[in-house]
């Protein structure tokens, strides 16, 4: 009855989000430039090195447009690999000046003391790194022989900050599905406070490689695994917003699913496109800050992202847990757009279907 | 304004607070900012005049910065109750020789701007 009565709320909650929609979360593709070739990549990043980064003035011209700021709202560097950027310091400094927070989502492979420390005295205030798995499982994701003793520095730096909100990210996949108790002990060995999973969209080069997908044993596998680290205290575990996972709503994250992309998430991509998430399809696109003012477009476009009514199509025409979903992880929506790429829920529900 | 009240009234009876913290599927966690800006300049006592090359350090931390051509430095610092900064000459006698301080800053809640006089050797 309780648990009804949360979830008319939280239906009526995201109405109003929607209606509201503040910007309160930035991205800003600063570079498509990257140091790794990870075998998943593509599945979230545009993979285009033509574009040259752009330039400070250009973001921070954008930024300035945005007239009613929430208190939160934070610029949040990505790439490509932001660190590759030498002026990320500079930038987030002026972010600073004008009263706005900043963070960054890096791979770690160039988060040495230097740059930790150039990076707190810039302002940084929040911080996600990659780790893929055990030594062996993490350099084979990111093709790359040197990155988990690299990762693991990094990682140990930014959890000795007390200034910073850090977490680590991991993308499971076959090959490390199976370490997962093993990377919560080197993460609590490293005093690493929060974690969070999750899997690999089947999309760009990941589309190709069944060792990057789990099966629907090994995702309801993975959830239970989530639940369970949940009850305990020694590191915060969750799951990504990805997807929406069906009776597992409540047991593996702090809210129930709710894809804020377009709602209170934006972008501003390599080329100056105005999008949600970096990882959703570019047709989505929005406008662009050499054209268009950045805010302008936030408050008047984004249609598709604020009502999802469209998702209604393939597997979520019927669903009776729509209402719940809508339509799934908006970067789940790619290409031809027939159907949606992933459902969560009908892998735990296929799941379970094979335990009887 | 009346948006706002209906949305914090509909999230309380969803009874958690994440969902007002919430983070992007591949970006970084909030930021609570619990930080402060700390900025000065360093000056000799006897000559008045600023130094460079001063390493500016916050205590039992990893941070540092050194002063410029104009003895000024600035950075943002985790905010704790007694903030314990280390002004040190660590250039030998290439920008002059200089006595090294210690500052502790209790309670500031706010940024702060410091004037540091350091003494000649």
């Amino acid at each position: 009855m309780i648990s009804s009565l949360k979830r008319v709320a939280f239906r009526k909650f995201r109405e109003s989000e929607v209606q509201l929609h503040e910007l309160n979360y930035l991205f800003w593709e600063c570079t498509t430039r990257c140091n790794l070739n990870c075998r998943h990549c593509g599945s979230d990043c545009s993979k285009d090195y033509s574009y040259p980064d752009m330039p400070v003035d250009d973001f921070l011209a954008a930024v300035d447009t945005i007239k009613e700021r929430p208190e939160n709202f934070t610029v949040v560097f990505t790439g490509g690999e932001p660190l590759l950027r030498k002026d990320l310091e500079s930038c987030g400094r002026a972010l600073r000046k004008r009263g706005l927070r900043w963070s960054l989502v890096t791979n770690g492979h160039l988060y040495d003391e230097q740059r930790h420390i150039s990076l707190l005295n810039a302002g940084l205030g929040a911080l996600t790194i990659s780790l893929d798995g055990l030594e062996a499982s993490h350099n084979w994701l990111r093709n790359n022989d040197k990155s988990f003793t690299k990762v693991i520095h990094a990682i140990e730096l930014a959890a000795s900050s007390g200034r910073l909100s850090f977490d680590v990210v991991t993308c499971v996949n076959q090959k490390n599905i199976s370490e997962l108790a093993q990377i919560r002990d080197l993460l609590v060995s490293a005093n690493v406070k929060s974690w969070r999973l999750f899997t690999i969209i089947p999309i760009g080069r990941a589309a190709g490689d069944q060792e990057l997908q789990l099966t629907d044993d090994q995702f309801a596998e993975l959830m239970d695994f989530i639940a369970l680290q949940r009850k305990g205290k020694q590191i915060d575990v969750k799951f990504s917003c990805e997807g929406y996972v069906g009776k597992y709503e409540p047991l593996v994250r702090d809210s129930y699913f709710f894809c804020r992309a377009g709602i209170n998430i934006g972008s501003v991509l390599i080329d100056g496109s105005i999008s949600a998430c970096p990882n959703i399809d570019r047709s989505f696109t929005q406008g662009n800050i050499y054209r268009d003012n950045l805010y302008e477009v936030w408050l008047n476009k984004f249609l598709p992202f604020r009502n999802r009514e469209w998702t209604k199509k393939g597997k979520c025409a019927s669903c009776k847990d729509y209402k719940d979903c809508w339509g799934n992880g908006f970067h789940n929506w790619h290409g031809d757009m027939n159907d949606v790429l992933v459902c969560h829920k009908e892998k735990i529900e296929h799941a379970a279907k094979n335990q009887h | 304004m009346k948006s706002r009240f209906i949305r914090k009234i509909l999230g309380g009876l969803s009874f958690t607070s994440a969902l007002f913290v919430f983070q992007a599927c591949y970006g970084t966690p909030q930021d609570f900012g619990n930080d402060l800006f700390v900025e000065g300049q360093v000056k000799a006592k006897i000559s008045g005049l600023p130094i460079k090359g001063i390493k500016v350090s916050v205590a039992d931390n990893l941070q540092y910065v050194t002063t410029d051509e104009d003895g000024k430095f600035s950075f943002y610092t985790e905010m704790i109750q007694h903030l314990a900064l280390k002004f040190q000459d660590t250039d030998s006698t290439l920008n002059g020789l200089y006595a090294g301080k210690d500052t502790v800053l209790a309670d500031v809640t706010e940024n702060v701007y410091l004037d540091i006089i350091l003494e000649e050797k």
